[in-house]
């Protein structure tokens, strides 16, 4: 018996070492080509052009930060960046949130038909509509404006499925205590309910924030006009040709800095994203 | 002090009736229980006074108010819920003072009210943390104390036992009843276990399939019940019902005669019997005393022994195959598959006709 015991310890120990060993060798060949990035990003374009193995050697030059920092528009394109990915995330979730409650909660015709409506919504991509919409915007005239860049992604099938499926977890004799507590109906959606969905809120607003910051296709075809590029599409602008090797260092740099406010969003929610990501939040 | 009147209450989803005709007078401090089986509409008639239901017909009053078209949080009632109900992100004095913020309560006020209410039940060093940082037994005190800072006319208990432990249930069930002697309002209890109904109501409320079967004392309730349901659905183990044929018996009461034959004779009266085509006999375990065969009115086979400590009880099989329980005492000898005799007390015989309504012994000198 003990010795049973003994040997699936051991098992078990072997077993982790071997997840551990895996875990390590994951984390390498995903951390080493932004280490990678950051150093091509410390050496000058000239000598990159030469060979791009001599990351590993001195000089270092912090050049290419400096070129960024007063020659280009990126902190034109990072503020458009923030503006849009903030203001998409905010409005997802104001606009999720109210959606949701209305599925779980409120009791209007057509509720289950309109809720299927929406999740038809999941499976159009944005390649089928996007002509129609840059008509649209064009109508408009809001092509060009944070606006026009903001709206399509706040129309969020999954985040109303989200914050629905989260609604109805809560029991209702939350609501009814409420009620009984002389509550108006919103109060009791802001001060009561709304507050018992903030680890859904969570991962729906970093998933919603690291979409917009990544998001390339429709700045680049909303956002012409230079002064309204948001990171990905002005990083791009300063890229000649596709897989252009010249101002290597300089355009690794701009790498590095675009991806620099995902690492500090990352710093301050790491917690909800681990759990957004592993599927405990929901 | 006002008491609460319902009114022909009825209560329809789609075309199912729920609630059925329902009236019902409840005094200023009563305990009152509503007991019954689940989905008898008990928890429905609690919702529809708190105002969590509407009401499709009939009339709900608290004191000269009459509420049944107010919104919940203006009928002055407090209700405590099943599963606590509390607000998870809220701290325990948070939760307590809500509603009092609601209805902008000077803050002076909602303290004294906070300190009091948890000084009250004991909760006084939990005030700062969140329900998911207490027990069960806590939630339940906090949901406890929520309501009683508003200081309401009636309050409402919707099974608030149930999520506790069989301890902690019997502890509770305590404090509820010592609340009421502290409080000046009435209150509603809604259960399914009798136990809880016949120790905390001074009025019992018997529910089945949509109607009030009996309203009554828990004693009431339990020595003299309406009808075969409240019989059978009151008392521990249940009451055995047996058919039997009637005579008249001595000094105008009537004998009943079992189907294997034997002949008890009752208290009830003839004369307060109505025509009915059968009759069923009820007696409780308690009436039925294990004796040596031959001694009582009748006799049977020891199927299975209930040891309960105090007294024994025996499942006997008849002669004519009908299996009843009757009481031994604690000490008995019984011992599976002994012949055993019983005796029947005569004084604890109900008779139920064939509209299932009860009828009992003469009761100082008048019979029901």
């Amino acid at each position: 018996m003990a010795a049973q015991l003994a040997s699936g310890a051991v098992g078990r120990r072997l077993g982790d070492r071997v997840i551990l060993a895996a875990t390590i060798a994951l984390a390498i060949v995903m951390v080493l080509p932004m280490l990678w990035a950051v150093g091509l990003s410390l050496k000058s374009n000239a000598e990159l052009l030469v060979d791009t193995n001599s990351v590993l050697k001195a000089p270092w030059t912090l050049r290419n930060y400096y070129d960024i920092l007063i020659g280009s528009g990126v902190f034109r394109w990072l503020l458009n960046s923030i503006i849009v990915s903030v203001g998409m995330s905010l409005g997802v979730l104001a606009l999720s949130s109210l959606a949701g409650y209305g599925f779980a909660r409120l009791e209007f015709p057509g509720r289950n038909v309109i809720f299927v409506l929406v999740l038809f919504g999941l499976a159009i991509p944005e390649q089928a509509v996007i002509l129609v919409r840059h008509q649209l915007f064009s109508d408009l005239d809001l092509h060009n404006t944070y606006a026009g860049l903001m709206l399509p992604g706040m129309s969020a099938p999954f985040g109303v499925f989200l914050m629905t499926q989260y609604f109805k977890a809560i029991p209702t004799e939350v609501d009814e205590a409420a009620m009984l507590d002389n509550a108006s109906r919103f109060k009791i959606f802001w001060r009561v309910l709304l507050p018992m969905t903030l680890p859904a809120q969570a991962t729906l607003g970093i998933f919603t924030f690291l979409h917009a910051w990544n998001d390339y296709w429709w700045p680049l075809v909303s956002g012409t006009n230079e002064q309204m590029y948001t990171l990905t599409v002005g990083i791009a602008s300063t890229q000649m040709n596709f897989a252009e090797s010249a101002g290597l260092g300089y355009l690794m740099a701009q790498a590095v800095f675009a991806g620099l406010p995902i690492l500090i969003v990352y710093m301050f929610f790491q917690k909800y994203i681990v759990r957004a990501v592993s599927g405990a939040a929901t | 002090m006002p008491g609460i009147e319902l009114k022909n209450v009825t209560k329809t989803f789609g075309a199912a009736t729920v609630i059925d005709d329902v009236s019902l007078s409840i005094r200023p401090h009563e305990f009152m229980v509503f007991l019954g089986p689940s989905g008898c509409g008990k928890s429905t008639l609690l919702r529809m006074i708190a105002g969590l239901e509407s009401v499709d017909a009939g009339e709900i009053w608290i004191g000269d108010r009459r509420v049944d078209r107010l919104p919940p949080g203006e009928r002055r009632v407090a209700m405590v819920f099943q599963h606590y109900a509390l607000y998870p992100h809220m701290t325990v004095r948070e939760n307590m003072s809500f509603g009092l913020r609601n209805v902008r309560l000077p803050e002076a006020e909602i303290d004294n009210r906070v300190t009091a209410a948890a000084k009250m039940l004991e909760i006084t060093h939990l005030l700062e943390r969140k329900p998911g940082q207490i027990s069960g037994g806590q939630r339940q005190r906090v949901a406890i104390g929520r309501a009683i800072v508003k200081e309401p006319q009636l309050f409402l208990f919707d099974e608030p036992l149930s999520n506790l432990d069989a301890a902690l249930r019997v502890r509770t069930r305590l404090e509820i009843a010592q609340l009421h002697q502290r409080v000046d309002a009435a209150m509603i209890f809604v259960t399914h276990d009798q136990v809880e109904a016949m120790t905390l109501a001074h009025r019992i409320v018997v529910m089945n399939n949509r109607r009030i079967e009996q309203i009554g004392t828990p004693m009431e309730i339990y020595s003299r019940p309406a009808t075969a349901f409240v019989a059978g659905f009151v008392g521990t183990p249940a009451m055995n019902f047996t058919p039997v044929e009637l005579s008249d018996g001595p000094n105008g009461f009537v004998a009943a005669r079992l189907p294997d034959g034997a002949i008890v004779t009752t208290r009830i009266e003839a004369s307060s019997l109505p025509a009915s085509k059968s009759f069923k006999l009820g007696i409780r375990a308690e009436s039925l005393d294990i004796c040596p065969v031959g001694q009582g009115e009748t006799a049977g086979v020891a199927q299975f022994v209930e040891r309960l400590g105090d007294r024994t009880l025996v499942y006997v099989r008849l002669s004519d195959g009908s299996t009843i329980v009757a009481e031994d005492a604690g000490n008995s000898r019984v011992a599976i598959n002994d012949s055993v005799g019983v005796k029947i007390d005569g004084g604890g015989v109900h008779l139920f006709d064939d509209q299932d309504r009860g009828h009992h012994a003469v009761l100082d000198g008048s019979a029901t």
